[in-house]
């Protein structure tokens, strides 16, 4: 515990007037790194950290769905598959076998606003992972069978996880609704049609445009020596050529007015669903970190106000979400109820619009602003747990905000939210005016005639 | 767009269409793997010795493992008391579980909302968690080491003190009848659920969701009963491990547990394990679904059984990863899904070794063919030696990985005491496991994927996979409500 009280002081004055924290409380171990960029302009960041004998890496990608056209929606993910598929000196399902076999874990993730790749293994396998990262980042191989492939493994994957799964298309069109931009409007899982009409030649073109070296952010986190660590990534990466600066992402600057409704028939879902989405500020903003506050005050653990209200009061839903989205653009805080059979779902809404209005209205209490302080800080430990989730974390703002050392500053950055705060930006940003609202309806002839009677 | 027009022909041409459709979609054949070798690869896998934990006594008789690990200052307590919906009344599912989920509705010092509210005010999580088909009841706190002695208080209160208050009974009750109505929309858990009672039979795990009825009919004198009986420390274990220090942590369990009093219990007779079952097929009918689930495998062993490690092996080889050979075939070579593993689950009792994949529908007969067709190679063909040597390399080197999780490790030697094994199970793993050569994963699949035995459910479109089916056994339809249906 010792080792924690040395930095206290600090942390106290950033929380400052908090009565819960006069006590001792543990300031957030410090993540040291370092920040160089290679010449053909590969980001680097190195955060040694010898607490396990393991190593991870993730290369960050600026680009995501965002950067996608029209009638190609979904092909920033399907081209990640293709990342999997080999390279110049690694076969198809190669990258699988070679971490799997040497107990590593792998795995890619596509959004809205870039694409992570990564890998952790046992330390002895440095060489193996930058190894990878560096032949598919400089030579990737693609053909049409695997292609074909693929595609027909994404739209699996689709179907598992959108169209055969209960309020799957509602949670799609909530973005649909909520957004008029084509880069946020559309899902990143895309549309089956265009998944279909991808070809060879969009591969090529995607991986020329985007996987450049100089649109990569490359994290290594664990237990290397910092020295050695980076005479190996010259090595397997200098040879990579820097490309042209990528087109910009079409720009998403909203200014949508008016609330939007739809409702969504869904025979696979047995209970109604409601789900409400605000356009908020973006994603690293003072007023998106107090709606994240606000979030947590409303939703998160059994002693939220929607929890306390809505499930145990008045009993209308079994479950409630709340979703503060950080995008790089304008983001939504979306408000998701799992209905109690029986109930309307204009009871549900009215219920969670009077608890959001009473924020607007009367504001937060300090309980609830230390309440959140604690939880912050919790996560924040947590993150620190898996050199993983520590390497995703810092690539992930190095891409979106160019900000790596947000993992040591975000804690300051929500500690700094006031009470007064969150009420402004409840005021400001959760009005029926910047609202969508999708409703899943099991009950197909009900949903029609609510459909037909909004029109 | 090609695959696309098919299955809507499907969808509206009705069974004609639907064996042409399946014809058709052969989904595509690319080459699965291709090893160049070209990777450096350190061949030395990286020596790593699970720290272990200390193990005493508090004066109760409660078994304690203690783990200091002092990397970050979080603490986690988990606590398994033996008592589970295995002792659940035949005529009362649920109420295992709805004595561990109610301990969080209030104790007799605090309300269910002040509980919450103290939790959530430490920034912790602490919840007590009794999952159809395991052994025990898990009571589970983490949070930050600053708040170790106010989380034990509240541990300690919710254990020892609960209310079971008639109010929030009523509440949670309405809450149960609304999530089991959710959880039948759910594909996954109607596969779960058929392949359970085919399993288990009459045995207790073969329930994996109370009833509306029992939800309706229990009442709070069952809960605190069912509570009195089991949960006593005698019948326990707890873990700590984190950032503490092991003496003081020894005085806060006597100050908060100690007063848990010891009390003789006996467990029920859970009755013979069913004779393994012929090869059926069942069907659940979800209309609408564009994918077919499949989930098919038979009971194995318990965790302490001899097979255990060669089974492991061999799932490890069958569908252990992206790497193994059912995601390698269905997916990476043929395209017919997004996933397709195996897995065995583990506990003192036998459990089962499933294998599952989520395919959409028009493939569902391609999938089915090489899903069982892997598990016939794997009983007719010994693996051979590369394959088998990569694998069991997969199973050690990565255990680098558990030392980075702290509940992950400490739940690794909980299992040790729970299923008995010997304390030196993980010291010794890496040399068992070596052990396993390619004629020992044969005997294991030819025991354990015994065509003759094999039990598979199949949760889709009945209307388009039905006849499909019956190509793979005698086919039991069943509704999504669990209702067998005769045509």
């Amino acid at each position: 515990m010792k080792r924690y009280s040395a930095a206290a002081l600090l942390v106290g004055l950033l929380f400052a007037g908090a009565s819960l924290f006069a006590g001792d409380v543990p300031s957030l171990p410090k993540m040291e790194f370092t920040d160089t960029h290679l010449d053909n302009g590969l980001r680097v960041l190195l955060v040694p950290d010898h607490s396990a004998p393991v190593v991870a890496i993730s290369v960050a990608y600026d680009v995501g769905s965002r950067n996608e056209r029209p009638g190609r929606t979904g092909f920033a993910h399907l081209f990640e598959h293709m990342m999997f598929q080999g390279s110049e000196n690694v076969g198809k399902g190669e990258h699988f076998i070679l971490l799997e076999n040497n107990g590593g874990d792998l795995n890619g993730t596509t959004n809205e606003d870039r694409t992570i790749y990564y890998e952790i293994v046992p330390k002895n396998q440095l060489d193996l992972i930058l190894f990878l990262e560096a032949d598919r980042m400089g030579k990737l191989a693609v053909n049409q069978t695997n292609l074909d492939n693929q595609r027909n493994a994404v739209q699996e994957e689709r179907r598992l996880g959108i169209d055969n799964q209960p309020y799957g298309k509602s949670f799609l069109e909530i973005d649909s609704l909520a957004y008029d931009c084509f880069g946020y409007k559309h899902s990143t899982i895309g549309s089956m049609a265009d998944l279909s009409a991808a070809d060879l030649s969009d591969v090529k073109d995607f991986f020329r445009i985007y996987y450049a070296p100089n649109n990569a952010v490359l994290t290594l986190v664990g237990d290397f020596d910092p020295g050695e660590a980076t005479a190996k990534i010259k090595k397997y990466f200098d040879s990579i050529s820097r490309q042209p600066t990528p087109p910009p992402a079409l720009p998403c600057e909203e200014d949508r007015y008016g609330e939007r409704r739809e409702t969504v028939m869904d025979p696979l879902a047995r209970v109604p669903m409601v789900i409400a989405a605000y356009q908020v500020a973006p994603g690293n903003t003072a007023e998106n970190y107090a709606l994240r506050v606000l979030g947590d005050i409303l939703g998160t653990g059994q002693s939220s106000r929607l929890y306390q209200s809505l499930i145990k009061d008045k009993q209308l839903a079994t479950d409630v979400q709340v979703q503060t989205d950080a995008r790089r653009g304008p983001s939504l805080m979306y408000f998701t109820a799992t209905l109690r059979p029986g109930v309307k779902t204009d009871d549900v809404e009215k219920a969670l619009y009077d608890m959001i209005e009473a924020v607007a209205r009367d504001g937060v209490t300090s309980q609830e602003i230390d309440k959140v302080r604690m939880q912050n800080l919790r996560r924040q430990v947590q993150v620190r747990e898996s050199a993983l989730q520590v390497a995703n974390r810092v690539g992930n703002s190095a891409v979106y905000f160019n900000d790596p050392n947000l993992i040591n500053t975000a804690l300051d950055k929500y500690n700094a939210i006031t009470a007064d705060d969150v009420k402004n930006a409840a005021r400001k940003f959760l009005v029926p005016n910047l609202r969508a609202v999708v409703i899943a309806s099991p009950d197909t002839h009900a949903a029609q005639a609510a459909q037909q009677g909004g029109q | 767009m090609k695959s696309l027009n098919r299955t809507v022909a499907i969808i509206l041409g009705g069974l004609i269409l639907v064996s042409a459709a399946l014809a058709q979609d052969k989904g595509t054949s690319a080459k699965a793997v291709q090893r160049l070798n070209r990777a450096p690869v350190s061949r030395e896998i990286l020596q790593v010795k699970l720290p272990r934990p200390t193990e005493m006594k508090l004066s109760n008789g409660l078994t304690v493992l203690l783990m200091e690990r002092h990397k970050l200052p979080t603490i986690h307590f988990s606590l398994w008391i033996n008592a589970s919906s295995l002792y659940d009344p035949k005529d009362a599912p649920g109420l295992a579980k709805f004595t561990a989920d109610m301990l969080r509705e209030g104790t007799t010092n605090r309300s269910s909302a002040q509980l919450s509210s103290e939790i959530d005010a430490l920034g912790a999580t602490l919840n007590a968690n009794s999952e159809f088909g395991s052994s025990y009841t898990a009571m589970t706190g983490s949070g930050l080491a600053v708040n170790t002695e106010k989380l034990l208080d509240l541990i300690s209160d919710m254990l020892l003190n609960p209310a079971f208050a008639n109010d929030e009974l009523e509440k949670y009750k309405k809450r149960q009848l609304a999530e089991l109505e959710e959880l039948r929309a759910d594909p996954n858990f109607l596969a779960e659920e058929r392949m359970y009672r085919a399993l288990y039979a009459n045995y207790p795990a073969a329930v994996t969701a109370p009833t509306p009825a029992s939800v309706q009919a229990l009442s709070a004198p069952q809960l605190k009963q069912f509570h009195d009986q089991y949960y006593v420390p005698n019948n326990a274990l707890l873990g700590v491990v984190g950032d503490f220090d092991s003496k003081q942590m020894t005085a806060l369990l006597e100050k908060y547990l100690g007063p848990w009093k010891n009390r003789p219990y006996t467990a029920p007779n859970l009755g013979a394990l069913p004779a393994s079952a012929a090869t059926k097929v069942y069907l659940v009918d979800r209309p609408d679904s564009v994918q077919t689930n499949i989930l098919a495998g038979e009971l194995a062993v318990p965790r302490n059984h001899p097979d255990y490690i060669p089974l492991r092996v061999m799932n490890q080889v069958l569908g252990g990863g992206a790497s193994a050979r059912l995601f390698l075939n269905l997916r990476e070579e043929k395209g017919y899904t997004y996933g397709a593993y195996s897995s065995i689950a583990a506990d003192n009792y036998p459990r089962p070794l499933l294998a599952n994949t989520e395919v959409r529908t028009a493939v569902t007969d391609g999938s089915m063919h090489e899903l069982l067709g892997e598990f016939k190679r794997l009983r007719e063909e010994p693996v051979p030696d590369a394959e088998l040597d990569d694998s069991r390399r997969s199973m050690v080197a990565s255990f680098a990985l558990s030392l980075e999780r702290n509940s992950e490790l400490l739940d690794l030697f909980m299992r040790v005491k729970h299923n008995n094994l010997s304390p030196d199970y993980w010291d010794r793993y890496p040399a068992e496991i070596a052990k396993v050569g390619p004629d020992k994963v044969q005997s294991m699949a030819k025991k354990y994927l015994d065509p003759d035995h094999l039990q598979v459910v199949c949760v889709g479109t009945g209307k388009e996979i039905k006849d499909t089916l019956a190509k793979y056994g005698a086919v039991e339809t069943y509704d999504v409500d669990g209702k067998r249906m005769t045509q």
